[in-house]
């Protein structure tokens, strides 16, 4: 059903009741994943998949087929997420600049996160580095937290989130280097990450 | 101004920004300013290079690099959160019922 929807070259009149069931059952899981990733928390990420869905039901029959559906979906809930105004709390009201994260001392050019060797699936077993990464990402600006979860969680391609995000890959590869940044220092406030001397940090749960 | 007054002043200037200082730190920044790129992979050959030769000099930006890429590998790994089965029918419903309402 989703490779008929991306080769459909001509709008239908109207999404049938089965075309939009397959559409769903399809994508819904692809899209409360990211949803709850934007959001953070289910009731607003059932909400977004809501709206997604909705306007996803009410366009069905203009999409041309262009994108892939998926990228459609994205682009869908990105937007009905920008109209969301919800204010997040500690969210920078300004734009991220890259002077911003210039360390200004050797101690903070150091500082590291303490994984002590684990493998990245163990190293998130633990709640606290898990919390520490989440509010990280949650603090982020909308559009710097899009492009991370974009890129470094659905793993799209720059070229494909520049399509969801309507700029470009350059645009959408300064954005995802200062949210990278941005979440890496606030690891660092929360005594995630340790100084060069390896005093214990918050893995030793 | 004394011999020892000059030696002195010379001396309070040469230390924080000798010249081999200060182009460390614009290595630094223009490492900082390229790190995605260099952990995504996109730079070419001689500027990867450039930034390895960097990086085995400056133990700072050694260190900065592994916790950018720390963070990159994190975000990749962060599990997702599942859809109940009860709240995809729900969803369903609800959505069906508000795109036919009028």
């Amino acid at each position: 059903m989703a490779t008929a929807l991306k080769n459909r070259a001509q709008p239908l009149p109207a999404p049938g009741p089965n075309e939009f069931d397959t559409l769903y059952r399809d994508h819904v899981d692809l899209i409360y994943r990211y949803a709850h990733r934007l959001c953070g928390e289910t009731e607003a990420a059932k909400d977004l998949v809501q709206e997604t869905f909705l306007n996803a039901y009410r366009g069905l029959k203009n999409f041309r087929g262009d994108a892939r559906i998926s990228t459609w979906l994205y682009t869908i809930a990105s937007r009905a997420c920008m109209r969301m105004r919800r204010k997040r709390k500690g969210e920078p009201k300004h734009e991220l600049s890259l002077d911003e994260f210039v360390p200004r001392s050797e101690g903070e050019f150091r500082l590291q996160i303490s994984t002590e060797g684990l493998s990245p699936e163990a190293a998130l077993q633990n709640k606290e580095l898990r919390q520490a990464l989440d509010q990280a990402i949650n603090k982020l600006p909308k559009k710097y937290r899009m492009v991370l979860i974009l890129c470094d969680m659905e793993e799209l391609s720059a070229k494909e989130v520049g399509t969801i995000m309507g700029v470009n890959e350059r645009a959408v590869k300064s954005r995802l280097h200062r949210a990278r940044l941005f979440v890496r220092r606030e690891l660092s406030a929360r005594g995630i990450i340790d100084n060069n001397d390896h005093k214990p940090g918050g893995l030793r749960a | 101004m004394t011999t020892k007054k000059v030696a002195m002043t010379k001396k309070k200037q040469a230390t924080p920004s000798s010249p081999r200082h200060r182009a460390g730190q614009r290595h630094c920044l223009k490492l900082l300013r390229q790190l995605s790129a260099y952990i995504d992979d996109e730079l070419s050959s001689d500027i990867c290079e450039e930034i390895r030769r960097h990086l085995g000099d400056c133990p700072n930006c050694e260190v900065f690099i592994v916790s950018l890429r720390q963070t990159v590998v994190l975000c990749r790994h962060r599990p997702a959160h599942p859809l109940k089965s009860a709240d995809r029918m729900a969803l369903h419903r609800a959505i069906l019922k508000k795109a036919n309402a009028k």
